[in-house]
């Protein structure tokens, strides 16, 4: 089982889910382990939102709330 | 492809090729959910399962209808199907409505079905606000088709119990939003 961690932007870049990376996201400060998700696969998510990066900004243009990201583990905070 | 359609796209700000890619995802979607629907509804037996039956079978022509009225949209703006199926039904904008493990648990079929329309009313409403005073013709096509996705979902909303749907199920022919897009 993943411990909480830190994550840095630059450290959180490396969790693409390219290549059979992990895909990780941030949001509002919590590092969501999206891997496993159908609509992550190759680390990206409906074209243009990209894992290993923070999607805090990108939500608010989303047609969903953070209650879907919250489907997810929390694995982290951001740093 | 049609050259000036793609340009006056590009002109009014959209990233066509995104575009493109997002309709191709959700065309897909389309397509895999006709077929999973299709399970769904041979599944929907006994008293219960027998009143939703008609419901998802609507639904599942419709997308299918939506899947049909799409794929010209894709290659007038320059894009392509994917060559392999496979790869179609994987790059899908939703993921699989699949029968449920108990698929006698016609809550559990109605959940399934609602969150892949909850998912389609997502994909296209995106879509609108990516295209709308921008890319007409994708804009109508994609309200057209959100107008029946929002009706599917109401329609299984209401069988779980979370408020009436508001208006009746199709009466006469289906697709009366898309119709226009299948001549």
């Amino acid at each position: 089982m993943n411990k909480m961690q830190e994550y840095s932007l630059e450290v959180l870049k490396q969790f693409d889910g390219k290549e059979g990376r992990k895909a990780y996201v941030a949001c509002n400060g919590l590092v969501y382990d999206v891997t496993d998700s159908f609509l992550w696969q190759g680390g990206k998510h409906q074209v243009s939102h990209m894992a290993g990066t923070d999607l805090t900004s990108e939500l608010e243009d989303a047609p969903h709330d953070i209650e879907f990201l919250k489907r997810f583990q929390v694995i982290g905070h951001l740093v | 492809m049609a050259k000036v359609t793609r340009e006056m796209v590009t002109k009014a700000g959209v990233n066509v090729d995104e575009l493109v890619e997002l309709l191709i995802k959700n065309a897909g979607a389309e397509l895999t959910t006709y077929y999973y629907y299709t399970i769904l509804r041979i599944n929907l037996i006994g008293l219960q399962g027998e009143n939703i039956k008609e419901i998802a079978e609507t639904a599942r022509i419709e997308d299918r209808n939506h899947f049909e009225a799409i794929v010209p949209r894709i290659y007038e703006l320059g894009g392509k199907l994917p060559d392999s199926m496979k790869e179609f039904h994987d790059l899908s904008a939703c993921p699989p409505a699949s029968l449920p493990k108990d698929p006698t648990d016609v809550m559990a079929m109605l959940k399934v079905l609602v969150e892949a329309e909850r998912c389609a009313v997502r994909g296209y409403t995106h879509i609108c606000n990516l295209t709308a005073g921008k890319d007409h013709r994708t804009y109508d096509l994609s309200q057209s088709i959100l107008n029946e996705e929002i009706e599917h979902e109401s329609w299984f909303s209401e069988f779980l119990g979370e408020g009436p749907s508001g208006h009746f199920l199709r009466r006469g022919e289906t697709s009366p939003f898309v119709s226009k897009f299948l001549r």
